[in-house]
């Protein structure tokens, strides 16, 4: 039997998170632990919280799970847990250990699925250097899977989403377009390539682009997932007190990402995500519609967003591309706190 | 008046089925489109307002319908120059692709053969089918460096769609990794896997 995870959801990956929105408002009212040992809490929004262990040594401590966005167990895995890894890599850290956090139905699907999802899942660890040292499994429709994810950082090298300084540019890693591709697959509207493409790119781990920020120093970054491009920049801008303006005419793409979404491909999440940001946001007159939804598209295991010194951006840029991260491009540039946060251009 | 039935369907389903309805009805027209789903409801009305086009809608035991009315306002049609300022790819793309093996057209007069090569890649542009691919190695690479002739042609046919892939050794071997201002650097198996599966490989 072939197995097709897809028939089971409606949304798959990133684009199931719920509303960011609605969690800001429930945020809001959970009390804030106070402890001087945690580096990096809930008030940030960060992709991960930090425990301070002593002066040499931080956890980066982080966990993500969804639905299918593939029809393929072993693909799915290796996927799910790419993206739970990726929040560590975006803080700067090492990913060292993890457990397995799975939902999956018995009675509808062969158990063959669950040890190839986990299959997938095991083998991206190893990729990333990652041990996976246990986890917990509950019956439940339709399957979930994703990672708790510790890693080890330095206390003084974090790299957290409050470090964006005016004067830096913006370098997105990855190109977007993964929900955009996704959305279209189910409706079989995007080419088998388009597929393969936000696929590979969905198991790229973050690990090369954490290296070359590691290597330049650089304070400011976030990974982009469920909450889309002006998503995560906006969180990224409140917490640091910037402003950021993006010309999203420089945004890489996945293959006919655009063409989609001019013939009306856009997820659902993107609306979502178009609430979230549009009271902090300023559109360009002309903004191309199709451009502004691209960057409210949610990514599933999507690329890195770094602050850049301006003055190392053309190394930074070379190192990615040298790297394998060859569409890695600048997309914006940070400036001091203006009316709103983020500003939209083509 | 036609009328578009999207129950069942799940966003964006709904919303592609009301933004082609649009695309092919006159200034003027109206349509209904009906969904028993209040988020791709809302997401069509968002979708809507934002493209500044006129509709109205009434609910009945978890039904909607919306009423449209194309204005000529339609985000396509009214505004071209728009998708050229933005260069974006919105250009048809066919099963073939072009090798750029050298900076020069043909054996013979080296300038005469630059010439040849900067008028071949202006005219891809006018192609009505671009080509899926672009790939450049050896001495072709020379092509993309930013003191090229044809680099803002390049540019501009890379913003239309095309994937321009540089042979990553060549670039190393001509001291151009600096230079590069266009396309994606590949390596050799890429290369072999992207001529192997084209239709046609044009060389010029």
């Amino acid at each position: 039997m072939k197995i097709d995870l897809l028939q089971m959801v409606e949304t798959g990956g990133c684009s199931a998170k719920i509303s960011p929105k609605l969690l800001e408002e429930f945020l809001k009212y959970l009390p804030l632990p106070s402890d001087p040992n945690i580096l990096v809490g809930i008030d940030t929004h960060d992709d991960a919280g930090v425990y301070r262990v002593n002066d040499e040594l931080a956890l980066v401590f982080t966990t993500d799970f969804f639905p299918p966005l593939c029809s393929d167990p072993y693909e799915f895995g290796q996927i799910a847990a790419a993206n739970s890894i990726s929040d560590v890599y975006a803080m700067g850290g090492t990913p060292v250990i993890a457990l397995n956090i799975m939902m999956f139905p018995s009675s509808k699907l062969p158990l063959e699925a669950y040890a190839e999802i986990l299959k997938g899942g095991s083998d991206m660890a190893s990729e990333a250097g990652l041990r996976i040292i246990g986890g917990h499994t509950i019956d439940d429709y339709p399957p979930k899977y994703g990672l708790a994810v510790v890693g080890y950082i330095h206390p003084e090298k974090i790299i957290t989403n409050s470090g964006a300084r005016p004067g830096d540019v913006i370098i997105l890693t990855k190109p977007a377009g993964t929900g955009v591709i996704l959305a279209g697959q189910r409706l079989k509207m995007a080419s088998d390539e388009d597929v393969y493409q936000a696929k590979q790119l969905m198991k790229m781990l973050n690990k090369t682009g954490a290296e070359v920020m590691k290597k330049f120093n650089i304070k400011g970054a976030t990974d982009i997932t469920g909450f889309g491009l002006a998503g995560h920049a906006l969180i990224m801008a409140k917490a640091s007190n910037v402003s950021m303006l993006f010309n999203l005419s420089q945004v890489p793409l996945i293959g006919n990402t655009y063409r989609l979404v001019d013939e009306g491909c856009i997820p659902g999440a993107s609306f979502r995500n178009l609430d979230f940001v549009e009271n902090d946001t300023s559109f360009g007159t002309d903004l191309n519609y199709n451009l502004k939804m691209i960057a409210m598209d949610a990514q599933t295991s999507g690329g890195l967003l770094m602050c850049v010194p301006s003055g190392i951006s053309d190394h930074v840029i070379s190192d990615l591309h040298l790297a394998g991260l060859t569409q890695s491009a600048v997309i914006g540039r940070v400036t001091e706190n203006q009316e709103k946060y983020l500003y939209l251009e083509d | 008046m036609q009328i578009i039935d999207t129950s069942g369907q799940q966003c964006p389903a709904p919303l592609i089925a009301t933004n082609h309805a649009l695309r092919d009805s006159q200034t003027g027209d109206s349509f209904k489109v009906i969904t028993d789903n209040l988020t791709s409801f809302s997401n069509i009305s968002r979708f809507l307002t934002d493209n500044k086009t006129e509709f109205s809608y009434e609910e009945a035991n978890g039904i909607w319908t919306l009423t449209i009315t194309k204005r000529t306002t339609d985000r396509v049609a009214a505004r071209p120059e728009e998708y050229c300022k933005t260069e974006i790819p919105h250009f048809a793309q066919g099963d073939f692709i072009i090798a750029f093996t050298s900076d020069r057209m043909g054996d013979g007069n080296d300038e005469l053969g630059h010439l040849l090569m900067g008028n071949f890649i202006k005219a891809i542009k006018d192609l009505d089918i671009l080509p899926a691919k672009m790939v450049f190695y050896n001495k072709g690479v020379t092509l993309g460096a930013e003191e090229s002739s044809v680099i803002d042609h390049l540019k501009e046919i890379e913003k239309m769609g095309v994937a321009l892939l540089l042979c990553a050794t060549c670039v190393k071997f001509y001291s151009l990794e600096e230079k590069v201002k266009i396309g994606t650097l590949s390596n050799m198996f890429e290369i072999v896997q992207v001529m192997a599966k084209a239709g046609n490989v044009v060389k010029p």
